[in-house]
């Protein structure tokens, strides 16, 4: 704790005050230099702590689902969970391939129709609109992403659910493009606003620089501010996605929720977020149902781990080239 | 489009081309754009047209009722801003110091690339595994039951990662001829970061609070697993182990289990409060923004 | 010593708690103090709500945080002894499809809750039988032409598995019979206000649901010809209905016995149980 306090403290103005509470006590003269470089490496720790601390929730939280969720395996077999499409847990059937696959599909459908749309939005925010039409725009985007998911939810059952089944005569409506196109909504001011934070950062002169060798707006932005943004965007992309594969209450709401494969955009199916808080309050705690619910948790995280890491490996590809 | 690419030299024939490409450029993205502004507008008019028009004070300030219509939400505002303040006290010193770790003391090693990874990893945790980590940490371990702390940390943990990344593309996108000076006037490692990058990646750091606080404001799954769907029932109770529910958690409770007759109103009424208050809490935290905007021009 | 010190520190903090709190509800006079965490059924979650509400206002210094996430939850919660009341729909201390009991939990009845089966308003069949009930929720019977209806598609809404409602559903109103689990026309709801939803917004759907959560919207059909309302189920030739019981670890004590005493006090039944729209248990015989 004290650690904390020391350098908090010694940011405001009575930095001095404490370097001679410390001379004082200490009894040797403490130079401004070696405090600063005490500060320094005081706050360095501190960050190093704060970044490992998270890193330790993740963990922990791995560890939580992970312990209880391999416990799955007493009972049922690995090929059988990954692989098998039957999830009947009434006559112990664990197969989770359909909510593997539910989850792929659902997320790369809605990357797919948002990541476009955020990063035209993003640049219609930041290179094209006038600079009151910006300060007025930027923060409705932002009221989006307040928007409650379980409202969200509610608008997707009561008027995109009737409106896609008028669209296109289906019987129910619910299904993976329904979700995508909640969830679109949902991610969309994430992506667009961090896009759009990232190429504002863009510094003007390269900008200029493009002008100047007679480059179109079109040109400057494909071929200078966008790869000149390229690690915002990126960012905003990751967290776009981590947060489509966590969404879980607006989800549950316009899936289905019928444990069958996903292989029709109108389909009545469910993708693991949504089994998972479907039935996680409803199973008792030591079956193996409960087990295979965590295992589920688990492998999300696994999932969206692995997305993270190609799309990186990605990037990091595209750097060098 | 492979073809403009390539078009760096040959104005003249190139010309053309680009112009029209330049313009149709334009012309979609304006459109997109627009369309997407109308697409807001529909969607908020859409929430708030019911709600905003039935708001007066007494529903605002009021206590839930459970039978008689009329019931307020005075207990659940007041828990939700307390939950946030309570979380973001938490969660922002933390994301910043290791969004700052990440963006200038990390060295570009595997480890680290490893730590955003985690990061990363942490913003696509479901709320819903998070309302687990709560419970196994607060109700099972702790043993305090549901309560206005357990519901704040966990959601502190939910918001970590995007605050952290947030910081760490924050102060990477300010320029380094900014931070070169800083040290080349012989200021420390620390004093560089305090008097020069934060100030500077101030603005993408307060968009970033913006959004968790707007995300966090929302939040229901985390909060009913480990704060409860019970408020204690009487306002300004600043007691950090009473039940926690916040505003949208009252909004998922009445939208799915409650049985007033005046449900729906109330679930519109709620939601309207809640875009309302999420509209607030971007303007408040902007406004000194724009100020000091104006100051450094 | 960590647990020691938060719990100190907890003590400390609803000292003070209870010092601020107690300036607004001075007149009250109760010595009875605690704390009783409720979870489970989320059925039962507004007459839990209401009940703490007036309880707490007899008794200042008690401090009832309720929560609901489902049926199960209830008992469960009770047994890890991290709630003192499992609100549940069903009997815990005795076996149900696809639950086990709980042993040694005591089951207090607190309510009646029927339960309707409901159509979509457009649905032109008003009345099935057990028979065929059974056929359309197994998803033998596909068609609304089959039960006397028009030619359209039976749109199924089930609850998720473990839900009470679908648990006294299948036991009373299906005799025990499963439900189908797959099927293009078959969908399952997360709780009784997105099955109310959906059940009004889907065209050819049938669902069902508690009958406090039936709207004009809906409609709510007889089930081997007898209507589901408060007086049929009372004079006992509506069946589709199961007590909501509070389950705790062993014979309550202090303050969860007198929550309890209070929920099934003749003030509380016959008043605010009976607003919100449950039955009094005290009216089944």
């Amino acid at each position: 704790m004290s650690m904390i306090d020391i350098p908090t403290s010694g940011k405001a103005s009575a930095s001095s005050e404490l370097g001679r509470s410390l001379e004082a006590s200490s009894g040797r003269i403490f130079s401004r230099k070696s405090r600063l470089s005490f500060y320094n490496r005081t706050f360095r720790i501190i960050c190093i702590a704060s970044a490992v601390f998270v890193c330790m929730i993740l963990f922990s939280i791995l560890f939580l689902m992970g312990r209880t969720g391999i416990l799955t395996f007493d009972t049922v077999s690995v090929k059988d969970f990954f692989l098998s499409t039957e999830w009947v847990p009434e006559n112990d059937q664990y197969g989770a391939f359909i909510f593997i696959f539910g989850t792929f599909a659902l997320t790369l459908l809605t990357m797919a129709i948002s990541v476009p749309l955020s990063v035209i939005i993003a640049i219609f925010l930041s290179e094209m609109t006038p600079g009151w039409l910006k300060t007025a725009l930027r923060p409705v985007l932002d009221l989006l992403v307040g928007i409650p998911s379980v409202v969200y939810g509610f608008l997707g059952l009561t008027v995109l659910i009737p409106m896609l089944r008028t669209v296109t005569g289906t019987n129910m409506g619910d299904g993976i493009l329904a979700a995508a196109i909640v969830l679109t909504i949902m991610v969309l001011p994430t992506i667009s606003r961090i896009t759009d934070d990232s190429i504002v950062a863009v510094p003007k002169k390269y900008r200029d620089a493009s002008y100047a060798l007679g480059a179109t707006r079109f040109q400057t932005i494909l071929k200078v501010v966008l790869p000149a943004a390229r690690s915002g965007i990126m960012y905003a992309v990751i967290l776009g996605m981590a947060h489509a594969i966590g969404e879980t209450m607006a989800v549950v709401m316009v899936i289905g929720n019928t444990p069958q494969l996903a292989d029709a955009l109108f389909k009545p199916t469910s993708v693991l977020t949504s089994n998972i808080v479907m039935q996680i309050a409803n199973v008792p705690f030591d079956s193996t149902w409960n087990d295979a619910l965590y295992l589920m948790g688990f492998i999300l995280l696994v999932i969206s781990l692995l997305m993270i890491v190609i799309v990186r490996l990605i990037q990091g590809r595209g750097v060098k080239a | 489009m492979s073809k403009v690419t390539t078009a760096a030299n040959q104005f003249a024939a190139r010309r053309g081309f680009n112009q029209i490409a330049n313009r149709l450029f334009t012309g979609i993205v304006w459109l997109i754009g627009i369309c997407t502004i109308v697409f807001i507008c529909g969607l908020l008019f859409l929430i708030l047209k019911k709600g905003l028009p039935e708001l007066d004070w007494s529903f605002l300030y009021g206590l839930p009722s459970e039978m008689e219509e009329g019931g307020g939400i005075g207990p659940l505002i007041f828990n939700s801003f307390y939950v946030l303040v309570i979380s973001l006290v938490i969660s922002i010193p933390l994301g910043m110091a290791a969004g700052i770790y990440l963006a200038e003391f990390a060295p570009a090693t595997k480890f680290i690339a490893f730590i955003r990874i985690c990061v990363e990893g942490l913003a696509s945790v479901p709320s819903i595994i998070f309302g687990l980590f709560g419970i196994a940490l607060f109700v099972e371990a702790l043993d305090i039951g549901l309560t206005i702390i357990g519901g704040a940390v966990s959601l502190a943990f939910l918001n970590l990662p995007v605050l952290t990344r947030v910081t760490e593309e924050s102060i990477k996108a300010v320029p380094k001829e900014l931070k070169h000076a800083s040290f080349a006037l012989g200021s420390t490692h620390l004093q560089t970061i305090r008097r020069v990058l934060i100030p500077v990646a101030l603005n993408g750091i307060i968009t970033g609070i913006c959004l968790t606080a707007g995300r966090a404001f929302g939040e229901s799954a985390v909060i009913i697993l480990t704060a409860g769907v019970s408020s204690s029932g009487e306002m300004w109770d600043f007691s950090l182990y009473s039940p926690g529910a916040t505003l949208a958690v009252h909004l998922w409770y009445v939208q799915s289990e409650a049985i007033v007759p005046d449900a729906q109103l109330i679930a519109e009424k709620s939601a309207a409060v809640l875009v309302f208050v999420v509209l607030l809490i971007n303007i408040v935290f902007r406004v000194p923004l724009w100020l000091n905007e104006r100051k450094t021009r | 010593m960590k647990r020691k010190w938060l719990k100190g520190m907890a003590l400390t903090l609803m000292a003070l708690a209870v010092a601020f709190g107690t300036v607004s509800s001075a007149g009250a006079a109760s010595k009875l103090s605690g704390r009783i965490v409720i979870n489970g059924s989320s059925a039962l979650l507004p007459l839990t709500l209401q009940a703490a509400n007036e309880f707490k206002k007899l008794n200042p210094k008690v401090r009832i945080s309720a929560s609901a996430a489902g049926s199960i939850t209830g008992p469960q919660s009770v047994r890890k002894g991290i709630a003192d009341i499992g609100a549940v729909d069903w009997d815990a201390s005795k076996d149900v499809p696809g639950f086990k009991k709980f042993d040694g939990q005591v089951a207090h009845k607190v309510a009646v809750i029927p339960f309707a089966a409901v159509v979509n308003s457009g649905v032109g069949v008003s009345g099935l039988t057990t028979s065929q009930l059974q056929g359309i929720f197994s998803g033998k019977i596909t068609n609304w032409k089959d039960v006397g209806g028009s030619d359209a598609d039976i749109i199924v809404v089930n609850r998720a598995f473990g839900s009470g409602t679908r648990v006294n559903f299948q036991m009373k109103a299906l005799a025990g019979k499963d439900f189908m689990t797959k099927g293009s026309n078959y969908k399952e709801v997360k709780s009784s206000g997105d099955m109310k939803t959906a059940i009004e917004t889907t065209p050819n759907a049938i669902g069902y649901i508690d009958l406090v959560y039936v709207t004009s919207k809906m409609k709510a059909v007889k089930i081997n010809n007898v209507a589901p309302t408060e007086a049929n189920v009372i004079n006992g030739s509506y069946k589709v209905w199961g007590y909501g019981y509070y389950m705790t670890k062993e014979q309550p004590t202090g303050a969860t016995k007198a929550f309890i005493d209070y929920v099934q006090s003749k003030k509380f039944q016959t008043g605010s149980l009976k607003k919100l729209k449950f039955i009094p248990i005290s009216a089944m015989k």
